[in-house]
């Protein structure tokens, strides 16, 4: 593995984990810019330009992009989350060319007026879509009920009223401002040649002009109240749980995935055993999201109605009595292999490496090979995971329930 | 070249291993012909209970035991039950394979199956049934396999809320002595491995396990036809299935080119025609699928109940268009997708270690990646023109969720 780096003078970075060993390439473009960068008046652009990222250059037409990725065997998508919207891709190492000069391409989308008309009935689908998932219904009710005002609670997709509302002019200009090279990581990984990267990128990108990207961090005032969204429609109750946790530049983040995967991992955890092993719930985890300045702790938990306040009140509790009574060694332990063994797998792929890759760059500045953030993994001592647990105050958490139930 | 290893033991499991390099983990499959189209009939689900149950304490260790001793080693475990199997898999650094292998070797031979922890495993997949309920896209699918497969293969895992509540810890354990044995089975490894150790491990830990075979489920049907399920949906759930070939079939490769040339990537044809200049459908995609000797091309769209019947009339359209032929340029699409995604399956141990088995179920024999794509790359276009002549895009069976029936005439248009 070999880390490789580089700034053009526009701004933006290149930057790469090479792999010679590896039997293909993987190659994103990671721009911070998400749902908490939109205000109420273009609520889902960020999600709609993903879309339209895909819908053609002035090279080239959707049926183009579409057919060139293919051509090349690729596997690609794109995301969106509140903080990022990234563009990726793997295929054969003998297309590390071709894939650049299309994943270039389309970071300068066209716009047009008639694929703007026509993917705007695709996201209004997708939110009819999203309508018809309870746990995709809890988590961003969830995220909107904890941060409030802040950013961080702004719906990813937008709202059927904001899509529709949305005019092709608002896209632009929110383009202009957040497409900005200086707000885009380039990143490579697996079987690649630097060089014809970085010349490529170049050749593609330096005419990308400038303008200063820049998010707002405001601190989060986190509620932690209690919401119950009656649905009759609905068979089971989804109950989220949402509290503090260390943000992605804190150094305590090591030890807050401990926390999370000692209390909440799907097998062998404290919920693991409270709830999912007796049939409480059927899904009980929790899960530690680190975010730019922010953070915090989701609990999901998924019963039958008539028990699903029982599963609450034991979660609670747990969360109690791991704050009060701490843990056994043997759990620590559990939780570091666990962890080390999954990033261990998944850094066998270039597809399963770029993420981590990408995000450490994005958030820190900084490039950690697997190995050295193993160790770092393994150094986390019990009392820095209880140091997070009592900052935290896991047991006055956020909790939002939809179900069939009005009352818990 | 892939260096394969077999060794068939006279109990009738079998072993596979695949030495990888470049990679620290080792990956484990472990199939067992034990799954829901072997339940017995009042008793539906028995198979999806037995995988939870298994799962708590063997060996003499209890639930929470047995969970540690996995954690420990690092071991990221699934376990899940089809129409055929239960399938267990795990992925860890190779040099802990072998305690892993150990602690299955007790699932497999010592599991505690405690009355007491009988009724939570039963409780979860009550749940898990009760869960569809809440996941029309899902339950959509779930359907269309019980309409399309001849019953009992096709059958929903998680059976039905009258044969779950009435079952007890006899039926389970009846049907774990009648199919939970090494006959049939298979354990495959793959990734960072030494062969001759974990082979002999195997033998020693697998080696005198026995039991009778017990004969494959007779079958009849399908049933197939067009069923409506009424739910004020936010979205219309849209599903059809037509005939394939297995995967032991000749004609398997030009299946996988039809299914990719359909919607192999956002070029595919389902994409292309509902999605891109409709902008009808988040989601189209057609997927191949196989059991041992049945198998289908299966169809899903969600959209929005106004354009529900735009969706299926445009998407059956495209199905049956695709019998006039495939265009030299959309094969030679599919050929690079189909053979690029089989690289990228080599660099993963669980992928490799999953097809190992899942090849020697289908096949009784194990195919290289070079094979596989040398395979790829000889469908002609007559090759596909003859599949489609066998297999044409009719007689589907259709499940739709949501607020309203269809009009299903597109279908019956010759």
């Amino acid at each position: 593995m070999e880390f490789k780096h580089t700034q053009l003078s526009n701004g933006l970075t290149v930057i790469a984990e090479a792999n010679p060993a590896a039997a293909t390439i993987a190659a994103g473009f990671f721009v911070r810019t998400g749902s908490r960068d939109e205000t109420g008046d273009i609520s889902g652009v960020t999600h709609f330009l993903e879309h339209m990222a895909f819908k053609g250059t002035d090279r080239r037409s959707v049926f183009d992009v579409n057919r060139e990725f293919d051509e090349m065997g690729a596997h690609y998508n794109a995301s969106t989350s509140e903080e990022n919207t990234i563009f990726y891709a793997s295929t054969l190492p003998e297309f590390q060319t071709r894939l650049l000069d299309l994943l270039c391409d389309i970071l300068r989308p066209a716009l047009r007026q008639e694929d703007f008309d026509v993917e705007k009935n695709i996201i209004l689908d997708e939110i009819a879509m999203s309508e018809d998932q309870p746990k995709f219904q809890v988590y961003h009710k969830l995220m909107s009920a904890y941060f409030g005002a802040h950013p961080l609670g702004n719906p990813i997709l937008g709202t059927q009223e904001s899509i529709r509302a949305l005019r092709r002019e608002q896209m632009q200009e929110y383009f202009e401002r957040r497409y900005s090279p200086l707000n885009v990581t380039v990143v490579g990984v697996g079987k690649l040649d630097w060089n014809a990267f970085v010349d490529k990128v170049e050749r593609m990108c330096s005419h990308w002009r400038p303008s200063p990207a820049v998010r707002q961090t405001p601190r989060a005032d986190p509620s932690r109240g209690e919401k119950i969204i009656a649905d009759p429609k609905l068979a089971r109750q989804q109950i989220g749980l949402m509290s503090p946790a260390p943000s992605c530049q804190d150094p305590r983040r090591y030890a807050a995935q401990l926390l999370a995967t000692i209390v909440g991992d799907s097998t062998g955890s404290r919920l693991f055993y409270a709830l999912v092993d007796p049939a409480i719930a059927d899904e009980a985890d929790m899960a530690y999201f680190p975010m730019d300045g922010e953070g915090a702790f989701v609990t999901f938990l998924s019963a039958d109605a008539d028990r699903a306040g029982e599963a609450l009140r034991i979660t609670r509790a747990e969360l109690r009595k791991f704050l009060d009574g701490g843990f056994r060694d043997a759990e620590l332990l559990a939780a570091k292999n666990k962890i080390a063994s999954g990033a261990t797998v998944k850094g066998e792929l270039p597809m399963g490496r770029l993420a981590a890759v990408g995000f450490d760059w994005v958030y820190r500045h900084e490039y950690v090979p697997l190995a050295e953030q193993i160790d770092t993994l393994f150094a986390v001592t019990g009392d820095q995971v209880m140091d997070v647990a009592r900052a935290c105050d896991l047991t006055a958490p956020a909790v939002l329930a939809l179900g069939p139930r009005e009352t818990l | 070249m892939e260096q394969f290893h077999i060794k068939e033991l006279s109990n009738g499991l079998t072993l596979l291993g695949l030495r990888m390099d470049h990679v620290s983990s080792a990956a484990m499959t472990l199939v067992v012909p034990a799954g829901a189209s072997r339940d017995p009939e009042g008793s539906e689900g028995a198979a999806a209970v037995a995988c939870e149950w298994l799962f708590r304490g063997a060996g003499g260790r209890d639930t929470r035991q047995f969970n540690d001793a996995l954690d420990c080693l690092g071991c990221q475990h699934s376990e899940t039950v089809n129409g055929e199997h239960l399938h267990f898999s795990t992925v860890q650094i190779g040099r802990n394979l072998g305690e892993v292998l150990r602690i299955y070797a007790d699932v497999l031979r010592r599991p505690a199956l405690q009355e007491a922890t009988f009724g939570p495993c039963k409780g979860l997949t009550l749940q898990d049934l009760a869960s569809l309920d809440d996941e029309p896209a899902h339950k959509c699918n779930v359907m269309l396999r019980e309409k399309f497969y001849p019953h009992p293969l096709g059958r929903c895992v998680y059976g039905q809320a009258e044969s779950l509540r009435a079952m007890g810890p006899g039926a389970v354990r009846g049907h774990l002595r009648r199919c939970f044995g090494p006959w049939e089975a298979i354990l495959a490894v793959a990734g960072n491995i030494d062969w001759s150790a974990v082979c002999d491990l195997a033998e020693g830990l697998l080696g005198d396990w026995s039991a009778d075979p017990s004969p494959r489920p007779g079958t009849r049907g399908p049933p197939g036809g067009v069923t409506h399920v009424r739910k004020e949906s936010a979205q219309a759930h849209i599903a059809l299935a037509h005939r394939s070939v297995p995967v032991h079939d000749e004609r398997y490769y030009a299946a996988l080119v039809v299914e990719t040339v359909l919607s192999g990537g956002m070029g595919g044809r389902l994409y292309t025609e509902v999605r891109e200049k409709r902008g009808l459908a988040y989601h189209v995609a057609t997927r191949y699928h196989s059991l041992r000797d049945h198998a289908g091309l299966f169809t899903y769209a969600g959209t929005r109940p106004d354009q529900a019947q735009q969706t299926f009339d445009v998407t059956v359209h495209e199905l049956r268009r695709l019998g006039e032929g495939v265009a030299e340029d959309e094969l030679a699409r599919a050929r690079t997708q189909l053979k690029s995604a089989i690289v990228m399956q080599g660099e993963s141990t669980l992928s490799r270690s999953s097809s190992l088995a899942s090849d020697w179920y289908h096949l009784r024999r194990l195919r290289s990646l070079k094979e596989l794509s040398d395979a790829i790359d000889k469908v002609a276009a007559d090759d596909v023109m003859d599949y489609l002549r066998a297999f044409p895009a009719e007689d589907f069976t259709v499940l739709i969720i949501g607020p309203q029936p269809l009009d299903v005439g597109a279908i019956a248009e010759q």
